[in-house]
């Protein structure tokens, strides 16, 4: 009998239901994209930070103090602590290797430059001082692990900006700053000579794209560090690295000296991506360095994502009570509306327990369908949404199916109480006499 | 005639005050239901607009973003090239807007060695180091995020007296300076006994720098009035910057102001992504919670067959008892507008504090385009009785349809 009321009272009314059940999907709908996005943003945004490229740089711990002025170092040639190369495949076997984005070493080398192209048979080519950094542009590294990894500049500085393109670090080609390339009147294609000190000896290389870094590298060359290596004659050595890393906004806990923690502490500490846990692991395998935190870049980047994070969780929290208002609203309204109903059922003996119990039943299983449908309808907008903003649409979740769900029948429930125990005190009598 | 048009409208009005005092708990819940969403449009159009505004300063945690060197000049370790600071800065504050943070930076390299007590000559490990000339309050906030009162302790010391310098931890590690110690600075003939307030760590280059008072720097170096270069922290969308910088450049001949395009690029890119999704999520929100209001008012509308049907009977055209619930609707709209907006305008304010610890500016525009945009919902909600144009009066009474 219980069953077949509430089935009579959905075939009965199908449009007042379908009117009900399309308030709860769309509400529930907001809700579950709200919740998908919100979830998902926090690593989605960190992911775009990374766009300011490196926020750790490790040094050699005995290094000199560098005399750097503007990108360009004062310290004599060879004063100062290198680092081996070789060790850099470990960078991936730390605990958080799944984390570092991209890293690069550096070996710069004051030289002396020229064009053999801006001779001509009147003056002789301009020779200038400047500086070549040595890095990574598309290397290729071999993790311990038996896996490969392509890393460098392009990872940590993203940036920069080529034109033409980056050099072949097999061959030897280089890429020149803009200003470099101005001063020297060399071109895309233009052999480029450097040496380092000594002008007996000098290397050629091929200019193959101009960078415009905004920065001091728009004065230097960029080659392959092979080649900085051999005008520095420090073979298989650089002097720094970047590491551009993706990391936890650091909270009260991160802030902590690990050093003063319980073991259950640091294991907590050590086995979440805070960029400071990132440091010590990074030091911890590439022996004799420092690895310091980029803090501009590190606590600009934690900040923001913090605030945009709690930002995102209100806006999700106003959708949900939008949601929930408009929900129970409409549920309020259908019992409402159903006060002759009330009447008869009382007036044919049913007790106002059991009314109460046959209307709930029936919002619920609303509530269930509506939610559903809502969920179905959030799914998708929340991938529209994400795909729109991100390029990639956030994955759905059994959570946020079960927060819905849940949420869509206690908002029903909740918006039914009020008129629901009004109901139960209804004289039949007056109602069904029309009163 | 004029005597019953005024009837009319006083019949008109009277039939609107019983509809709406007719059933309390529908009037109840269709305010409800209309000032939830008047409440979440109001908070949410102030919040985004707010918003947006306090992003581009946040993105000051990244420092400076705009630098003016001198044009050409491609060695700043020599100072071949200068820039005359006092006439620049004087034109930054010209273009720039009031939260605009500009610092000199005076770069010469020096010799450093940790103070003694005494006076007597005596052997110490003396260290090359970049000594950077500097507004040190202004350059400090540049280089350290969050950079204030927690940070330095005492803040009522005057960081900024002659006397005082910062000094890089690397350096500091390498002469065992610790913060209040003093120090003393050679440039030729010249020295300088300064107090080291306190060590700075940034994990950049200035770690291995001391930070001095420019004029410190400038007589040391005997450059009054000139600087290497100036970092600017220009705060404003992605087109403020633009603006900005093209007028600093214009006005600035003998310099080159350039972005740095670390941060610039990077801040367009997320400030484009951040504004996008909140631009989205808003958008989408305030669709649907217009779509839930609509969809709970219909449901209350679809209930008053008894209301249409009695008003045909007794004679009324099927425009004038449209025009009625219209009337009714929009008054409901405008009354759950005008309470639920300011609620939801009182909610941005706290929800602003939450995020930004600074309460969200209340936005006057907001207001009325809530409580239009509630209105203009109610009204469109109201419609759908218009199928009810096909009821038969007769059929209603017998309580058939």
């Amino acid at each position: 009998m219980f069953l077949r009321i509430v089935a009579d009272s959905f075939g009965r009314r199908p449009r007042h239901k379908l009117l009900t059940g399309a308030a709860l999907a769309l509400g529930m709908g907001v809700a579950t994209a709200a919740l998908s996005v919100s979830l998902d943003v926090g690593d989605r945004l960190a992911k775009e930070f990374r766009s300011l490229g490196a926020n750790l740089l490790v040094t050699p711990q005995a290094d000199s103090l560098p005399l750097e002025i503007g990108g360009v170092d004062y310290r004599p040639v060879n004063a100062g602590a290198y680092l081996p190369e070789a060790d850099l495949p470990k960078l991936k076997t730390i605990f958080w290797r799944h984390n570092i984005v991209g890293f690069s070493p550096v070996l710069e080398v004051p030289i002396e430059a020229w064009s053999p192209a801006s001779k001509t048979s009147f003056a002789p080519s301009v020779v200038g001082n400047a500086t070549l950094v040595g890095a990574w542009a598309r290397h290729t590294v071999a993790v311990p692990d038996g896996t490969t990894y392509v890393s460098g500049v392009e990872k940590t500085n993203p940036w920069w900006n080529i034109e033409g393109k980056w050099f072949d670090e097999r061959s030897r080609q280089c890429v020149a700053g803009i200003n470099l390339a101005k001063k020297f009147g060399v071109k895309i294609g233009d052999d480029l000579n450097v040496s380092a000190g000594d002008h007996s000896h000098w290397i050629t290389m091929k200019v193959v794209g101009l960078l415009s870094s905004g920065g001091p590298e728009d004065e230097s060359v960029l080659a392959p560090l092979s080649v900085a290596q051999e005008l520095a004659n420090k073979p298989g050595q650089y002097r720094k690295l970047y590491v551009s890393a993706l990391t936890k906004p650091e909270d009260a806990f991160a802030k902590r000296d690990p050093k003063t923690m319980t073991p259950v502490e640091f294991d907590r500490w050590y086995c979440t991506p805070y960029i400071s846990a990132i440091a010590l692991q990074i030091s911890e395998e590439l022996k004799g360095t420092d690895v310091r935190v980029i803090r501009r870049v590190a606590e600009g980047e934690g900040q923001i994502l913090t605030r945009v994070r709690i930002l995102l969780w209100l806006v999700t929290g106003a959708a949900l009570l939008a949601a929930a208002l408009a929900v129970g609203a409409s549920s309020a309204a259908s019992v409402i509306e159903r006060r002759t109903e009330i009447g008869l059922m009382k007036a044919l003996g049913a007790g106002s327990g059991t009314v109460g119990f046959l209307l709930a039943a029936e919002q619920l299983l609303l509530a269930f369908v509506g939610g559903g449908a809502g969920y179905a309808l959030g799914i998708v907008l929340a991938r529209l949404l994400g795909e729109k903003i991100f390029g990639a649409a956030p994955e759905p979740s059994l959570i946020v199916f079960f927060v819905i769900i849940a949420l869509a029948a206690v908002v029903t429930i909740l918006g039914s109480a009020l008129p629901l125990h009004r109901a139960s005190r209804i004289e039949p009598a007056p109602i069904l006499r029309g009163e | 005639m004029a005597d019953r048009r005024a009837t009319n409208r006083a019949m008109f009005w009277r039939i609107i005050r019983r509809l709406l005092g007719a059933n309390r708990g529908r009037l109840f819940v269709m305010m409800l239901a209309l000032g939830a969403g008047a409440a979440v449009t109001a908070a949410l159009l102030n919040l985004q607009v707010d918003a947006k505004r306090r992003l581009t300063k946040e993105f000051r945690a990244f420092g400076a973003n705009i630098i003016v060197t001198p044009a050409g000049s491609t060695n700043l370790g020599d100072n071949s090239g200068t820039i005359q600071e006092q006439d620049v800065a004087r034109n930054i504050r010209d273009v720039g807007n009031p939260s605009t943070v500009a610092a000199p930076f005076l770069y010469f390299v020096t010799s450093l060695q940790k103070g003694g007590d005494s006076l007597l000559p005596e052997q110490r490990k003396q260290v090359q180091v970049v000594g950077a000339g500097t507004d040190l309050g202004a350059a400090l906030h540049l280089l350290i995020p969050g950079w204030g009162t927690s940070q330095l302790g005492s803040w009522d010391e005057d960081i900024t007296a002659k006397g005082h310098c910062f000094v890089g931890v690397k350096v500091a590690e390498q002469l065992q300076i610790h913060d209040g110690d003093m120090v003393e600075l050679f440039y030729g003939a010249h020295a300088e006994r300064l107090k080291n307030i306190r060590n700075i760590s940034t994990g950049g280059d200035e770690d291995s720098q001391v930070f001095i008072e420019l004029r410190t720097a400038q007589q040391l170096t005997n450059m009054s009035g000139r600087a290497s270069l100036m970092e600017i922290s220009f705060s404003g969308t992605p087109q403020e910057m633009m603006r900005f910088q093209s007028a600093l450049a214009a006005k600035l001949p003998d310099a080159e102001v350039r972005p740095i395009r670390q941060f610039t690029e990077g801040e367009a890119k997320i400030y484009s992504r951040i504004s996008g999704l909140l631009t989205a999520t808003v958008g989408i929100v305030l669709l649907l919670t217009g779509l839930c209001v609509m969809a709970a008012m219909t449901n209350v509308a679809m209930e008053r067959k008894m209301d249409v049907g009695l008003m045909k009977a007794i004679g009324g055209s099927m425009r004038r008892v449209l025009r009625l619930f219209l009337a009714e609707a929009a008054l409901l709209g405008l009354a759950g507008g005008l309470i639920g907006a300011a609620v939801g305008i009182f909610l941005s304010i706290g929800l602003g504090k939450a995020v930004f610890g600074v309460a969200a500016r209340p936005r006057l525009i907001v207001y009325p385009v809530a409580v239009a945009l509630t209105v203009i919902v109610a009204i469109l909600s109201a419609f759908p009785l218009r199928r009810l144009a096909s009821i038969r009066p007769a059929s209603v009474f017998r309580g058939e349809a």
